[in-house]
């Protein structure tokens, strides 16, 4: 198997490494995302069974029903789990590409095996982000959906989403201080309003999405392109 | 009908894709790109893209249409059975 050409890999294989250990750092960090193991165990074991020879022969994860382009940035895009790359088509079609995890609002995993619908471009699809309580009050993070960089904003119960680049100088808002429902820029100090991403600096309004919050879950809604 | 299947070796729904076509008799080419090496893998992948847009599989082309992912109820028109 090719190993993508000349680019280093990082062996983390470990001898001894089973589908057990892999469920095991896997499911914590999808449920954070509002994904769960596909209900139908068998199929679960058949996919991580295809992970475990794929780690062991390149080092990391890769997803089996995505082939590795040898280029580092594309190829970090389907290490499993690979939901925040892909995070609004999966949301679409309610489970990853290979169907390893699904939704937690999925009742029955193998109603989705062997199927895939693609969003059509305009679809409206709420995209499961974070646990309510992975998000204290007054805070603010970064949240990868697909390409795009959100930042989510909670003030008291009230979760807002805008866009994580500051109009200025293209600083990360997730990474600055949130007062009120003002999110305060960590290199220059710009506040945009996080209910409406407007700014007191001209023509330098960011852009918001909707956010819901259901189940424990926040979600914010992305339209396909 | 030229039907032509682009997957993984360790690709489940390759398989299932596969299995439907053995199961309907239907005859078809099948290119197991990451059991390809150097330039010839290069080129699988980039006509995966080219025709898919993506580097997801399998992709199944029959005839002009192509199909990324197994979508039985898909294939089944495609495939007139």
């Amino acid at each position: 198997m090719s190993d993508g050409g000349a680019r280093p890999v990082r062996r983390r294989f470990v001898e001894g490494t089973t589908i057990e250990d892999l469920k095991a750092y896997m499911g914590p960090f999808a449920a954070t995302l509002g994904y769960v193991f596909n209900t139908e165990t068998d199929f679960v074991d058949e996919v991580l069974r295809s992970e475990l020879e794929i780690l062991e022969a390149t080092g990391d994860v890769y997803c089996p029903c995505r082939v590795r382009t040898g280029d580092p940035k594309e190829d970090v895009r389907i290490i499993c789990p690979c939901i925040p790359f892909h995070a609004e088509q999966f949301a679409a079609i309610r489970k990853c590409w290979c169907g390893l995890f699904i939704r937690t609002d999925v009742e029955d995993g193998a109603d989705l095996l062997g199927v895939i619908e693609e969003p059509e471009p305009g679809a409206v699809i709420e995209v499961p982000v974070c646990r309510v309580a992975d998000l204290p009050p007054g805070c603010v993070r970064h949240v990868k959906l697909g390409r795009a960089d959100v930042a989510l904003a909670r003030v008291g119960d009230e979760f807002f989403a805008l866009s994580n680049v500051c109009r200025h100088a293209f600083a990360p808002l997730a990474d600055g201080v949130l007062e009120g429902y003002e999110v305060m820029c960590p290199w220059h100090g710009w506040r945009y309003d996080v209910r409406d991403g407007t700014t007191d600096h001209p023509d330098a309004d960011v852009r918001t999405y909707p956010v819901a919050v259901r189940d424990g879950l926040v979600f914010v809604s992305v339209t396909i392109r | 009908m030229s039907v032509k299947v682009f997957a993984l070796s360790t690709c489940p729904y390759c398989r299932m894709a596969r299995a439907y076509l053995d199961e309907n008799d239907v005859s078809y080419v099948v290119v197991e790109v990451d059991l390809m090496e150097g330039e010839e893998k290069d080129a699988a992948v980039a006509e995966v893209k080219e025709i898919s847009g993506g580097t997801s599989f399998p992709v199944v082309v029959v005839d002009e249409e192509v199909l990324v992912g197994f979508n039985k109820k898909r294939m089944k028109e495609l495939l007139d059975l």
